[in-house]
């Protein structure tokens, strides 16, 4: 009876980043039913058998409600686990709490651990996200990481979107300056940074700029964009030094608290998210938001994993 | 204690102030907090070091947010080399038993009509293969469903002395169609939640009142399952006047065990309330008639259950209804249904009771669990047996 197919999974909250994925594979999404108790609590239920099936379950996860997306992650996969699922893919393409990676300060818990080991007591068997805060994330897990590149994507998106020939990339910190560098070399450009020294998390002071930005269009590369208050900055700074319109391009754009007010009162020209976090309510209340879609960098991973096939080649090409 | 740190979140503080003032200890200085995009932030400010940490959250309130604070404050204890961590949760997150009908809120036969909707072994996006020219000439075959799934006639309950049916609203009084094939049923989240607590670093777990007693079974470590019992027994004893010729009624078949214990501990008469699932019938079991009746159960949320047992047992000749639980969730109007229906309901403060207290006066009566609660941590912190608190109230009343 079992045919060992892809069976694609995902909550009743943001949906939309799931349904993308299906229809770029031509697989519906499986009918899960979910519960929710006055107080949070998740109960769910799976409409359709996942025995002996190669599970893929889409977590979205934004801003807000972060840990009720988290346990419905984990209550699905430990279903399809207990239903016999062969293999469960978690498709985190923003990885929850990847901020939380390192002891900073005596007794600050390490979440990002917490978590990686949290998906595999749920049953998870295989991690596929993207663009994590620090790659070495993967080492926290025992099974195996793929961690995917919007890069691609980004590169596909500049050459046609964007007058890109009279461009230069810019990091808005120095902990980015290889990612920005990355995607220099890949569009032939140079290439600037801003330092900057931050007072405290969320809050930025003072920033300096390093490299000639006079006459460009400045695209402002961050693999996280969450209060904006960084890229705001940014642009105020690039401007100031003579440059002509400054874009910002971040994978997860996380825009929590002010962020869209933030976004909406700088001098930014647009700032380009893509869809591993849900933004597309947040696009209404912002003109300058703009939606680079991911879906299929993640359809043709799934694809090529349950076909067994080297993911490699997503990590320079979009497909 | 010596060598010990409490310290608890932010779902119930209260709780946390009266443990520690019944240990003569003061709660570690934690931050914790949710940041900006929703991610909880945990901060512990005193060294925890080669002591071993109580951590004291109940599932009340938001309890994802909860649950994912417990975690991360028991890794931070761990990775901040603890040498052991206790977490106390006097009520346990996902601690529920629900059927499909629960979770997709609808009446049994809604939820068979769906779960026949749900067809696992036809794909939708399947392509039939193209019509070869001889099926052309053939008029297409039509897909004849054949129902070999049993169907149940709905059975009459038996009419005896004891038993007594009240009738059900005509419209629920439908057979109930049995799907064969795909059976949908529920993931059960408690087991996961045991695991993930052993994974955070926990190394031991208190609670109180488990719903299911084969929890304890769930986990790899010591769990010391306390029970509200005692302390309900003695509330009943000095607080409700006349109650020995009162009866325990438990409001659904699930609750039998824990009702019978305390009806023989105290030496009451018991009663059993129970729904017939087949044809929605209430079979009150037991005589109630000019009878003070106390219900009792584990948890108590919607109060649904406890509304219908109330509206049973005085349509019996029940003259007063006192209810009873040790974990009063209470989500929604709960409090105000409960309230038309019964003369007075007592709980325990597992979970935060004080707005209701405020709300409902003197209708709502609150037991304090800290004591039992704080007796635990110090037995077990001096590696005592706490086999006596499962028989005997601490604390007064």
């Amino acid at each position: 009876m079992s045919t060992n197919s892809i069976k694609l999974l995902t909550g009743d909250v943001h949906r939309n980043l799931a349904e993308l994925v299906s229809k770029n594979l031509g697989q519906s999404l499986c009918k899960v039913n979910i519960n929710r108790e006055s107080n949070r609590e998740v109960y769910l239920n799976l409409g359709e058998s996942v025995r002996d099936e190669d599970v893929y379950i889409i977590c979205q996860i934004g801003s807000g409600d972060v840990n009720d997306r988290v346990f419905e992650l984990l209550i699905m996969i430990n279903a399809c686990k207990t239903a016999s699922a062969r293999r469960i893919t978690a498709v985190l393409p923003n990885f929850p709490y990847a901020r939380q990676d390192r002891k900073d300060k005596s007794r600050a818990p390490i979440t990002a651990k917490l978590m990686a080991n949290m998906l595999q007591t749920a049953g998870c068997n295989h991690v596929i996200t993207m663009d994590l805060h620090a790659s070495q994330i993967q080492g926290f897990f025992d099974v195996p990481v793929d961690n995917l590149y919007a890069e691609p994507s980004v590169v596909q998106y500049l050459k046609t979107n964007v007058d890109y020939r009279n461009s230069i990339i810019v990091s808005p910190d120095a902990g980015g300056a290889k990612r920005a560098a990355s995607l220099a070399d890949q569009l032939d450009l140079n290439f600037a940074l801003i330092h900057k020294e931050r007072a405290r998390a969320n809050e930025v002071s003072k920033m300096v700029l390093v490299g000639d930005v006079t006459g460009k269009v400045c695209i402002l590369v961050d693999d996280m964009a969450d209060t904006c208050g960084t890229l705001a900055k940014a642009a105020d700074t690039l401007l100031d030094n003579g440059a002509d319109s400054v874009i910002a391009i971040v994978t997860h754009g996380i825009l929590s608290g002010k962020a869209i007010e933030t976004i909406n009162g700088s001098r930014l020209h647009s700032v380009v998210c893509t869809n591993t976090v849900p933004i597309e309510d947040k696009m209404e209340r912002s003109p300058k938001l703009k939606r680079l879609d991911v879906s299929n960098v993640l359809a043709e991973a799934i694809r090529r994993l349950h076909n067994g096939e080297s993911v490699s080649y997503l990590f320079r090409h979009v497909q | 204690m010596r060598d010990s740190v409490i310290l608890g979140g932010n779902s119930h503080p209260e709780l946390l102030q009266r443990i520690c003032r019944d240990l003569d200890v003061q709660p570690a200085e934690i931050h914790s907090s949710l940041f900006a995009n929703g991610e909880t932030n945990v901060s512990i400010a005193e060294s925890v070091r080669e002591k071993t940490v109580y951590v004291v959250q109940s599932a009340c309130g938001e309890v994802n947010d909860a649950f994912m604070e417990l975690l991360i404050m028991i890794s931070a204890c761990k990775a901040a080399s603890a040498k052991s961590v206790v977490a106390v949760m006097p009520l346990f997150p996902y601690s529920r038993q629900l059927n499909l009908r629960d979770v997709l809120n609808v009446s049994s036969k809604e939820a068979s009509k769906i779960a026949q909707q749900q067809q696992p072994f036809e794909t939708p996006l399947a392509k039939k293969p193209p019509p070869r020219l001889g099926d052309l000439a053939q008029p297409p075959i039509t897909p004849v469903r054949t129902n070999i799934g049993m169907s149940i006639s709905p059975v009459r309950p038996c009419f005896n002395r004891q038993l007594s049916v009240v009738a059900p609203p005509k419209e629920e009084n439908v057979e109930p169609q049995y799907n064969p094939g795909f059976k949908c049923w529920m993931a059960n989240p408690g087991e996961l939640m045991a695991r993930l607590l052993t994974t955070a670093g926990a190394d031991r777990i208190i609670t109180m009142d488990l719903h299911d007693p084969q929890y304890q079974g769930f986990f790899d470590i010591p769990v010391d399952n306390l029970y509200g019992r005692p302390l309900l027994e003695q509330y009943i004893a000095t607080k409700i006047p006349d109650w020995r010729h009162a009866v325990i009624v438990s409001p659904d078949a699930g609750g039998a065990k824990r009702a019978t214990s305390i009806a023989d501990h105290l030496g009451m008469d018991f009663a059993l309330i129970h729904k017939d699932g087949r044809n929605n019938a209430t079979l009150l079991v037991g005589d109630v008639a000019g009878k003070v009746v106390i219900l009792l159960d584990d948890l108590v949320d919607s109060g649904k259950t406890m509304t219908r047992a109330a509206k049973v047992v005085k349509d019996h000749g029940a003259t007063m209804v006192y209810g009873i639980c040790t974990h009063g969730v209470f989500s929604g109007d709960a409090l105000h249904r409960l309230k038309k229906s019964i003369n007075c309901f007592v709980t325990t403060n597992s979970v935060p009771q004080h707005e209701n207290q405020a709300e409902f006066g003197e209708w709502i009566q609150v037991v304090d669990v800290a004591h039992v609660l704080a007796e635990a941590i110090r037995r077990i912190h001096n590696g005592e047996s706490i086999s006596m608190l499962f028989d005997h109230a601490v604390g007064v009343v």
